[in-house]
Formats: C-alpha cells, structure tokens, sequence
C-alpha cells in the first residue's frame, strides 16, 4: 500500500504545521489506524531522529491544534508515537558510509539539538563527532528530565541508532577545558556546532540564600539524574517556581522521600509555564503548589533552612508585557520546610568564549544569523537553547536541523539563507461540519497508580497497546486526506450534495459543487455513489483495491484449498481486536485471503465484482459495530452496495449467497469466532465456476 | 432532464448473445445523473458481463468508455476507433443518444442499455419523478405550476375526476392526486378563481412525431 505521506503543494493539517520538525503527523496516525505499524515507523523516522524520546516527553504542539480538539478531544498524538516505537518493526537503522563530499563536523553538546544536527549531517554524508562533558551524551533530556518520564532505555535507543549512522559521541569532553574552538579547527574540523544548551540555573538574591538546604535545580536533577550519588532530600521541600523544570524537581523529590512538597510560583495557576499536564501529574502526587507568591526571604535557624516567608504576587507582567513582577509587600505567608530548591530559569554558560573572536549581542547572548545560525565566526554556528533561549526538546531539535542545513550549505559552498518552504494550513473546522462528526471517547493512557509512582522512579505511563493504540488513531479526522474531486468528470448530478452525511460538498455560485477539502472527513460515501466517478480518496484508489484483491486471490489460491474466500475487513476494528497481522499470519487459513480496508464505506460494487471476476468462490465484508464506527451511516451505505452486487451475481446466475455481509457485534469480539462465522457458510459454498 | 433505467442483465445479455466484442458506452450527462449510465455504470456492467461471459463459457471482449453527451455527433468523433474494433455498441445513452451512435456509425449495430422513462427530476436521492410530456402545448401558467398532463394519469386538463380520494389518485392510491395539488396550490396564490374558467380542448397536434426545431 502506497504511503499516505504528505502530498507536495497542499494545505497541510494543522498537527504537522505546528510540529516544529514538520513530522507527517496524519500519515502516521493514519497508517496505525489501518494496523501498519511499520508504515507508522517509517513515516516517523523519515523526520524524527529522537523518536522514542518525542513519544515520551514531547511537548506536542500537535494536539493542541488538533482538528479532533474541536469536536471533543485531541488525538493523543505523542502517545501514538511511543506506540510505534515501542511496537512497529523498525528494521535495521542504515549504516552510512562516509560520502565523497563529507566534511569533519564537530557539534559541541549532544542534547536534542546537537544529537538532530548530527544525525541530519550525518544521513547528508558528512562526519560527525559530538563532544559531550557529562559522561553520558543526551544533554538535558538526560541531565535534565527524570527517569519517570523519560527512561533511560529509550533515550538509549534514539542514540544507538544516531550512531548508527556513523556519529561519534565523545563522553567527558568540556568545551573551555578539554577542548577549545581554536582547536578544533586545527583537528580540521570544517565546520562547529554549538548546542551547549541552557546549562546554569539562575539563582535568586533574597535574604537566606545562603543558608544549608537551599539547592538550585539544574545542579539538583543532574545529580538525581546521572545517579551521581544518593541525594538526601528534606522532609519538607519547598521548590521555588512554576515551570517544567519547577516540576521536575517536585516530582523527584517525592520520589526521593520528601513527606511533603511545596512549589511557590509568581504565577496564577492558569499562567503558570509548565504544561498543564504536568501540573496536573504533580497535583495528583501530592505536590502543593502555592501560586501568585514570591520569595522574600528564606528563613532558617542555626544555618538551616526553615522555611520560606513569601509576599503576594499581584502581577508577573507589567503593562508592556514584560517580566516585571509587582508584589503586596502588606500580604506576607511562611511555608515551612527544611529545604529550599530554586528552579526560576536558566541561563546559558558561554565561559569558553573568553579567548574567542565569536560576538556576543547586547544581552549577552550568542550574536546569531536568525535565518542561518551563523555565528559572527565563519563555520560556527550555535543552536538549541543556546540560540534560541528557553524552549521545548522538539523545538530545539528543529533548531539543529535548521543549523545542519546552513552547515550543509556552508560546507559545499552554497549561500547560507534559503527561504524556508511557503506552508499552507488547512482551515477550520466550520461549526455545521462539527456538529454532524461523531464524538469518539480519547483512549486513556494507562498508568501507575499514584502509591506506586511516588516510591521510585519507575516510568508513570504505560503506554497503549495494540488495540486501544488503533482505537486512539482512528479518532484522526485525517484532515485534508480525504477525497480529490475532478471537477471536468463531474456531471453536476449533485449526489455528493445530498448524500454527505456532514455536509461537505456545496454548490457553488458558478453551479459547480465544491467538495471542501479541508472539511472533508475522508469516509467515502459519495465516492463509490459518484455516478461520473468524479470523486476519488487520495489514500485508497479503485486501481490500488483491485491490485490487493488480486493478490490476496493469488495468495489464497496456492493453497489449492476451495472455496477461496475473500474477506473485505474493516481495519479498524480487525487491529482493535488484537494482534491481526499475527492472526492473518498464523491462525487464518490459508484459502482466506484478507483485505483490510478503512472503514467498509471505502467498498464499491466494483471491487465485490472484480473479486469474483478474478475467481473468489466466496466474499464476505465484515464491518465494525456501527456505534464503534469512526463514520456515520457506513453500514447502510456498504449494505446497498452489497444488496446491488448480489442482485448482480443472481442475475449473472453465480448466486447472490456468495456475498456476505455482518458488523461484528463488538469490538471485542475474538478474530477466531469472526473467522468461525467465515468458515462455516463458506464451507457450504461450491467452487467458483469461473475458477474451473 | 432525461431518465432512464438500465435494462434488466438478463435482457442485456440477451441482446448481446450474438456479439464477441462489445464496446459499452456510457452517457456523461443525463443517463449518468439518473444513475443509469454513467462512467461507474459502466465498469459495473462491464464487469457483470464479463462474470457472465465466463459462466457461459464464451470469450467476449468488453471496451468501455463514456463520452459527455451520446446524443451529440461531435462527442461520438471520439469514439471512432473503438466503434471500429467491436462488433456491436453497448449504449448506457438513452434513445435519443443510441439513435445519433446509430446515425453516426451507421456500419454498426447499436443495442440500447437503458429503458429511457420519462422527463422528470428528482425529489430526494435516488428517486425521480416525471414532470413533463413534452406536450408542445405549456399551460403550466393556468394550473399553478403543475402540469396534469404529466401528473394524472388520465391527462385531463379540467380535473379532478371523480376518482380521487383524500387528496389521492384512484390509478395509483400512493400518488397525489394532481388535481388536488394544483387546487391547493392555486389556494396559496389566491388564485382560485383561475379554476372558475374551463380549459379549451388541448391541442395534441403539437405533439405529433417526429417534431423538430429550427433556430
């Protein structure tokens, strides 16, 4: 089956315009809805060098602009994510040899921007070293985020398959103290990226800071993190701020054994940073967060830390928008506890830049080309956090890819500027159009209970499995994947008009019909109904659909077993069921030979026909139960074409009794007991004349 | 528009018995509205047949193809060719496209595919209706917009008969009673007064055969 990848010079769905790596969001989903777990990997890997990682602790930009969002609830796109990785046969990663082009590249930091930069230079021919001073590379996501959302194994995974592709990760490696730029580019390295991150956490000047127990946070997760040692935590920790990273400290502290946690933070809830999923991890824990509060002073006695007395926060911002906190000096509260951890920002550590002609701007920050990266020294470049400031894991992994763009470019002697690609997004949903979309419930993420969570550092969710990850993907819209209208084929009959059970298709102020792409919902009703067959579905051709009947036949009929049945089966629920492509595999008799199709609307008369026409003694279609079923009124409308086919095989005098038609009764249902109801008519069948 | 219906299969193969090489040829305009002979009712077709031609063991060779308007010679130019090749023409046209296939390729025997039916319209999917004779003669202006040549079955311009009941024609209970319909409708419009004149005899001259046109 062809790939349902992004189709060049079309409005694109809004998951994949938000993505700031561009990851064909909807191809993906679409194909784990249709059971093809490896199409999903493949569509994954094709944009993402850190898929194991994105599927956990992505911020996902992508559902909160999901289409779905707009009539009940966003697709849980990442979760999905993790699903693939964690179930699709990936194949081998592709070892690559070194091209004739190559150039030394050296990418000084291997958090997801630098790892991004290197495996995109590296897929390019080129030869990548990163340089990494902890003595493991993944940067923050191994420094910075806890092992409850981000296990080890898997951050493992996404980095042996980077080097894989021939990048060398030098571990223990400190830009300023083992290494130098200077020196680097004695080794020949033509080209340098710095992805040093954000690696200094800002400390606060109030009264107490000096006082034992009060940690700053950066410094905090890189020791619970790297299991540096075993960090004694209080039994009452207070964590000043409201962001992820705020968050993380909370949340590892439980886990350390602190009795209670405190966060502190300027903010009103609604306005806190961190994602509001985190927020709502760390509630459930336990952690109490005390919003619209800042530090006035940490209080302690005898050198320890014994509390933190806090003012009100009246406003963060101030009338222009800027951080500006203004506090009621009058509304003063203690919270008591015996250690403090500081997690208000962080900042960046530019110290190897001392000896260096490389330019810093007024803020004293990196002096970057905001188009190319480039630094004011030529070959360098900066990207990640470094570059941009405070961000996510994907945007800084988009920022490596833009950087390894201009180094590809610089290094074979390209202008540096290309003007990213115009997108176009798909509008959307019109309100009339929500209405008639059936609600479809999120699948929930499994996850431990909080008892367990709290006592260690085990990976909260659990991640889907096969059939609630089909269940979840078939909730995607697939927006503007729908059908194609060929507006010279079409007779004007207006069937599509009438027929849509949105509402789609409208007619025109010229007297033409315009089936709106972006508000299609891709179920294929008016598309085997088109008398002009004027409307096609770009994921699911008549010519594609005869070329799988006609290997399915070939397939069942080197058994020699009669009759040979052919099974039209909604993919949807046969991958909800259970392991299918196991089942079809191992347990299916050999003269049954399956078709799954997305959503049995997607049937004509024609494919029926042609099933027989190329020797089926038997065909069956099985449908989902209809309340299951993503689409609304496919049953009738796969009934009338099943009915007209059967007609058609009485009166051709094959017998209208060798089609069939049923909806599993549930979703549940075992694939042996609809194989029973498959078996057993199609046993009482007599072979195919056309099939001698 | 024109409606028609395909023809039972056992009526189409039948008809084609005595050909091997058949070009089926579908109608883009009214024929493919009325769902009778379209682009997709012509792969049905053809691949009906060509389920049939086994059982019945004999070769048989199906062309297909649709032009946009079978009853215009210059849309049949295209078809030159494959009228060439077949033994017979298969039109999914109605009469008026199978007689100009006729005209135009006049070597060639042209079967018709379709029962052409009526002049009508449709009233929800998949149903239609007839509308018009073709009388020559129009006084929809006189009976609110609802001709009782095409609606009663009886044709009668000064109606209703005795027959109807509740509103319903005694040839078909199921039906509206036309006369009743242009009663009411006349009621709307205020315009009762239009039934107190009687309707001079028709005309059916008009509709003698063959009739033509000239611009």
């Amino acid at each position: 089956m062809p790939s349902v990848s992004t189709m060049q010079g079309e409005a694109q769905p809004p998951c994949q315009v938000t993505c700031p790596i561009h990851q064909d969001v909807r191809g993906y989903i679409v194909a784990v809805a249709r059971g093809e777990f490896s199409e999903a990997s493949k569509l994954i890997m094709e944009t993402n060098p850190l898929p194991s990682v994105c599927g956990m602790i992505c911020a996902h930009p992508c559902e909160t602009k999901c289409r779905r969002g707009q009539v009940d609830e966003p697709l849980s796109i990442m979760a999905l994510k993790r699903f693939v990785v964690e179930h699709a046969d990936h194949g081998s990663p592709k070892l690559q040899g070194e091209s004739e082009q190559g150039q030394k590249v050296a990418i000084i930091g291997s958090g997801p921007s630098g790892l991004t930069a290197a495996h995109d230079l590296a897929k390019m021919g080129h030869k990548v070293t990163v340089f990494e001073h902890e003595n493991a590379p993944g940067g923050a996501l191994r420094s910075g985020i806890p092992k409850y959302r981000l296990p080890r194994e898997v951050l493992q995974r996404d980095l042996e398959a980077i080097i894989a592709l021939g990048v060398e990760i030098k571990t223990n490696t400190e830009l300023g103290k083992d290494l130098t730029i200077g020196g680097l580019k004695n080794q020949g390295y033509r080209a340098i990226l710095i992805s040093t991150g954000l690696p200094l956490s800002r400390g606060l000047r109030v009264p107490g800071i000096e006082l034992d127990g009060v940690l700053l946070a950066l410094p905090f997760l890189r020791e619970v993190n790297l299991d540096r040692q075993k960090i004694q935590v209080g039994k009452r920790v207070i964590v000043i701020g409201g962001g992820n990273v705020a968050i993380d400290v909370a949340r590892s502290a439980l886990r350390l054994g602190a009795g209670r946690v405190h966060m502190v933070c300027l903010e009103a809830r609604e306005e806190m940073p961190s994602f509001p999923w985190e927020i709502e991890a760390a509630l459930e824990e336990g952690v109490q967060i005390y919003c619209s509060k800042g530090p006035k002073s940490i209080l302690g006695k005898d050198g320890q830390v014994t509390g933190l007395e806090c003012m009100r926060c009246t406003a963060v911002f101030d009338a222009e928008g800027r951080f500006n906190p203004s506090f009621d000096k009058g509304e003063v509260s203690v919270i008591d506890g015996d250690m403090v951890i500081i997690a208000i920002g962080q900042a960046s550590d530019l110290s190897f830049l001392k000896d260096s002609a490389i330019k810093l701007n007024e803020g004293g920050q990196l002096l970057l080309d905001a188009d190319t990266l480039a630094t004011s020294e030529e070959g360098i470049f900066a990207s990640g956090e470094v570059a941009t400031g405070p961000g996510s894991a994907v945007e800084a992994m988009a920022n490596g890819r833009k950087a390894a763009l201009s180094i590809a470019r610089y290094l074979t002697g390209r202008p540096l500027a290309v003007a990213p690609p115009a997108e176009i997004e798909l509008g959307e949903l019109s309100p009339q159009i929500i209405d008639k979309i059936k609600r479809l419930p999120k699948q929930q993420m499994p996850a431990l209970a909080v008892p367990e969570r709290v006592q260690n550092f085990v990976q909260v969710e659990l991640g889907y499995d096969r059939a609630s990850a089909v269940r979840e993907a078939r909730r995607c819209l697939s927006c503007g994947l729908g059908t194609e209208y060929i507006e010279e084929e079409c007779s004007t009959c207006l069937t599509c008009v009438r027929i849509c059970p949105y509402g789609v298709p409208i007619i025109t102020a010229s007297g033409s019909v315009d089936i709106r792409v972006d508000q299609c919902q891709a179920c294929g009703i008016c598309v085997n109904e088109c008398p002009a067959k004027a409307v096609i579905l770009k994921q699911y051709q008549d010519e594609e659909v005869i070329e799988r009947i006609t290997t399915a036949i070939a397939n069942a009929s080197r058994s020699g077993v009669r009759p040979l049945t052919v099974v039209f089966w909604c993919s949807f629920s046969a991958y909800a069921t259970g392991d299918f492509a196991e089942f079809v595999r191992t347990k299916c008799p050999s003269n049954i030979g399956i078709l799954t199709i997305p959503c049995v609307t997607k049937i004509g008369i024609i494919h029926l026909l042609k099933a027989f026409e190329l020797g089926a003694d038997k065909v069956f279609v099985v449908g989902c139960p209809e309340e299951y079923c993503p689409y609304k009124e496919s049953t009738s409308w796969a009934r009338r074409k099943v009915d007209r086919a059967k007609k058609i095989l009485d009166d051709v005098g094959l017998g209208a009794e060798r089609l069939e038609m049923f909806n599993l009764p549930n979703v549940d249902i075992e694939q042996e007991e609809v194989l029973f109801k498959i078996t057993q008519p199609a046993k009482q069948t007599q072979p195919d004349p056309l099939n001698g | 528009m024109i409606v028609g219906k395909q023809k039972p299969l056992p009526e189409i193969r039948e008809m084609i018995a005595d050909y091997g090489n058949i070009l089926i040829l579908g109608c883009g305009t009214c024929a493919t509205v009325c769902f009778a002979g379209g682009e997709r009712e012509v792969d049905i077709l053809a691949s009906s047949l060509g389920i049939a031609a086994k059982l019945e063991g004999k070769e048989r060779v199906t062309t297909k193809h649709t032009v946009k308007r079978q009853c215009e010679w210059e849309f049949l130019d295209e078809i030159e060719e494959k009228v060439k090749q077949a033994d017979a023409v298969l039109s999914l046209g109605c009469g008026v496209g199978v007689q100009a296939i006729a005209e135009r390729f006049p070597e060639i025997p042209v079967l018709p595919g379709l029962d052409t039916l009526f002049m009508g319209m449709p009233v929800e999917e998949g149903v239609w209706v007839e509308r018009c004779v073709g009388c020559g003669n129009c006084i929809l202006n006189q009976t609110g917009g609802i001709c009782p040549i095409a609606r009663c079955p009886k044709g009668l311009i000064n109606g209703p008969c005795g027959g109807y009941r509740d509103g319903k024609c005694e040839v078909d209970p199921t039906r509206d009673c036309a006369w009743v319909l242009i009663y009411e409708r006349l009621k709307k419009m205020g315009r009762l007064d239009m039934l107190h004149t009687s309707q001079p005899l028709k005309d059916y001259s008009k509709m003698g055969h063959p009739r033509s046109i000239t611009r």
